[in-house]
């Protein structure tokens, strides 16, 4: 039972991690890429480990290292990329119509 | 069009490649001679239940100590080519030029809560390197990516350089006692025999094997840490 219950959440983070790779290839511009890379990446690897966490129990303290470590990681160098793309502005896609983080940086400049 | 067929070219080329490679594959049965003599030796003669750490610390310790000495003149080559720019930098008006802004806050909490968990993972790597995959050289490279974190989340951070350079000394000058020590008290240099090999598998076994992992981590650390402070703009 354990066996099918972790085979199934292979299978599952095996599909987010297909979904990543559709997102990077089919999104328009690098902050949408980014965006479905880092996600669907994130669960993904979380099921899939998550997943070898019930067909060998005895990993699973070890495995819960690795998924916080990813949790952690993941998105916050994804964070770091994207603001550093931000900044020298690489460009949106033209149906893009929010950049709340230009929206914020002009209103402090605005208020200084 | 031509630029398309080509790449249609490259795939399938590697897909012959790949496909050959699994074709012909045919996994062995057996361990080469050299190398049944090495899995069998290790455990046997050092106690070190990982045969890699055993040979790279006793059998092959000398050329271990080779590769440390190269990533010293590394060290001592980023040092002389990028340190005197660094110190003209010192004396040009101190603008903090845009490069060296902090990074978000994001950035720098996440780098506080991970520096101790990537120490911590760095000092289990080495610590187990006589047990399971791991040893000083990796571990000392997990170790120096902190410091590269730490240098991301605020690229004006100071490390101690006194520190850090006296620490690598005495891991090396100590790496290379415990290896004459070895010479006079046991088969020679960098035997690993010359503390008791205790209980095999155990965390206190294998002899020197885990005091050698635990010099040349830091040695690596240190050194590594020195090269990317080197490197800041």
């Amino acid at each position: 039972m354990a066996e099918l219950i972790g085979s199934l959440l292979v299978l599952a983070g095996a599909v987010f991690h297909l979904s990543a790779g559709l997102g990077v290839w089919r999104m328009p511009d690098a902050y949408t890429r980014m965006q479905a890379g880092t996600k669907a990446s994130t669960l993904g690897n979380t099921l899939v480990v998550g997943g070898i966490a019930f067909l060998h129990p005895d990993w699973t303290l070890k495995i819960l290292l690795v998924v916080y470590f990813v949790l952690m990681t993941n998105p916050i160098s994804s964070h770091a990329l994207a603001r550093a793309a931000h900044r020298i502005q690489v460009p949106m896609t033209p149906q893009t119509t929010v950049d709340a983080l230009r929206d914020a940086r002009e209103q402090s400049r605005g208020d200084a | 069009m031509i630029r398309r067929a080509g790449i249609v070219l490259a795939v399938a080329l590697f897909g012959f490649v790949f496909a050959s490679l699994t074709v012909h594959h045919v996994e062995r049965q057996s361990l080469p001679p050299l190398a049944k003599r090495y899995v069998e030796l290790v455990p046997q003669e050092l106690g070190a239940p990982n045969v890699i750490t055993g040979i790279l610390l006793t059998y092959r310790a000398l050329d271990t100590l080779g590769e440390v000495a190269v990533l010293f003149m590394v060290a001592a080559g980023v040092g002389l080519v990028l340190g005197s720019r660094a110190r003209r930098n010192e004396n040009a008006p101190s603008d903090t030029p845009p490069s060296s802004r902090q990074a978000s806050e994001i950035v720098r909490t996440g780098t506080q809560i991970l520096v101790p968990l990537i120490a911590i993972f760095a000092a289990y790597i080495i610590t187990n390197g006589h047990l399971s995959a791991g040893g000083g050289f990796q571990g000392g490279a997990v170790a120096a990516s902190s410091a590269i974190l730490l240098l991301l989340a605020d690229p004006r951070q100071q490390f101690a350089q006194h520190f850090l350079s006296s620490t690598e000394s005495a891991a090396g000058v100590l790496f290379v006692l415990v290896g004459i020590a070895g010479l006079l008290f046991a088969g020679g240099f960098l035997d690993n025999r010359v503390l008791p090999l205790g209980q095999f598998g155990t965390f206190f076994s294998a002899g020197a094997i885990p005091l050698l992992s635990v010099l040349l981590g830091a040695k690596v650390g240190c050194e590594l840490s020195v090269i990317i402070d080197r490197f800041r703009a």
